[in-house]
């Protein structure tokens, strides 16, 4: 009762309860992460904020800032990326990453398992996409959520 | 280019609660992280100099502990996969446990293996203390038999029958060591074969 009581004297609604698929969505980007960065610096070495910003325009990974530089750091020990720190012209060095032989095969036969599952999806997920295409689009926006 | 001298303090506080929330790790590697993050400031906040700017750049890192938790559990579970430390190892699953609901069952499991190797081993070492007092015990009472085991605890020797004897200190000791190593070797195992996954959760948080 008295639960009930102070929930109802309550001003601040109850927290949203996050949607499973966007949950699910989430889960799918984490796990896309590494290849996404691997096939970021496939070009030549980049910095940090460079990494973030090949993503940001290369895919809609929206990356959280602080969790990339943790991932830099396990790739590296890893052996999959090496970095050096280079002067630059803004005034303070920048430590550049770029692929090592280990890390372009790794980027290579993960592109190669991306594209099979991705084609073994596309076909099993045929039906639903023809399903979908009748739903009214406005119910297919993904749904925006607050960032913390 | 240079921070706001308002938001400099700031970005100090953040490099130095950074700097000593990263103590555990090697002291190369927390000045390289610390140097790469400031480095990240100055590039995010040099086209506007505002600390609005530097505010929203230590916003998106998330708070010095929280990127140094990041570090750390990568850093820990990725040292605990290629030592033979059990003290590593441990601390590791104990980390891994605040993690998951996996990492809770490996580190109550564990728990039990050590709790277990452990009693045991010390019944070993007690009964070469006090052969008298400690080890098994069967007892007669009401008809029936009572198994007991005894750790040198109470002021006389035991009045039942001791199925065993000093035979107890070689078994105690070897069985002891035995399940505390399996224990040891399992909860490495373990750890080296699904902390990859939860690794990559820890440190990668994707914008929603």
């Amino acid at each position: 009762m008295l639960c009930i009581v102070s929930c109802c004297e309550s001003d601040h609604p109850p927290p949203p309860v996050p949607d499973p698929a966007e949950k699910w969505e989430v889960q799918l980007r984490k796990g896309s992460l590494e290849l996404a960065i691997l096939a970021a610096l496939w070009s030549g070495p980049l910095y940090g904020l460079e990494i973030l910003r090949n993503l940001e325009s290369g895919s809609d990974l929206v990356v959280v800032e602080g969790t990339v530089y943790p991932l830099l750091t396990r790739l590296r020990t890893l052996g999959l990326v090496d970095s050096e720190w280079v002067e630059s012209d803004s005034g303070h060095p920048r430590k550049y990453y770029r692929l090592t032989d280990a890390g372009r095969s790794r980027a290579l036969a993960m592109t190669r398992i991306w594209a099979r599952f991705s084609a073994s999806m596309s076909s099993l997920l045929a039906p639903l996409h023809t399903a979908d295409s009748a739903v009214p689009a406005i119910s297919r926006q993904p749904v925006v959520t607050e960032k913390p | 280019m240079t921070i706001p001298a308002e938001s400099q303090k700031t970005v100090d506080v953040y490099l130095a609660t950074l700097r000593k929330q990263l103590r555990d790790l090697m002291e190369e590697d927390v000045r390289d992280i610390v140097e790469e993050i400031h480095a990240h400031i100055l590039d995010k906040t040099s086209a506007t100099d505002s600390p609005e700017a530097v505010a929203a750049t230590l916003a998106a890192l998330g708070s010095a502990p929280q990127l140094a938790m990041r570090y750390r559990t990568d850093e820990l579970l990725q040292r605990a996969q290629l030592s033979r430390s059990p003290g590593l190892v441990f601390r590791s699953i104990v980390r891994w446990a605040t993690l998951s609901v996996g990492g809770m069952i490996v580190f109550m499991l564990s728990g039990i293996g050590y709790c277990i190797g452990g009693v045991i081993f010390v019944m070993g070492l007690l009964k070469a203390f006090f052969p008298k007092r400690a080890g098994l015990n069967i007892d007669y009472d009401t008809g029936h038999h009572f198994l007991s085991a005894g750790f040198g605890a109470g002021s006389g020797p035991h009045t039942g029958h001791d199925p065993i004897g000093l035979w107890l200190i070689p078994i105690c000791l070897v069985l002891g060591t035995g399940i505390l190593y399996l224990t040891f070797r399992l909860s490495a195992w373990t750890l080296r074969l699904f902390t990859r996954p939860r690794r990559m959760a820890a440190a990668v948080t994707v914008e929603e």
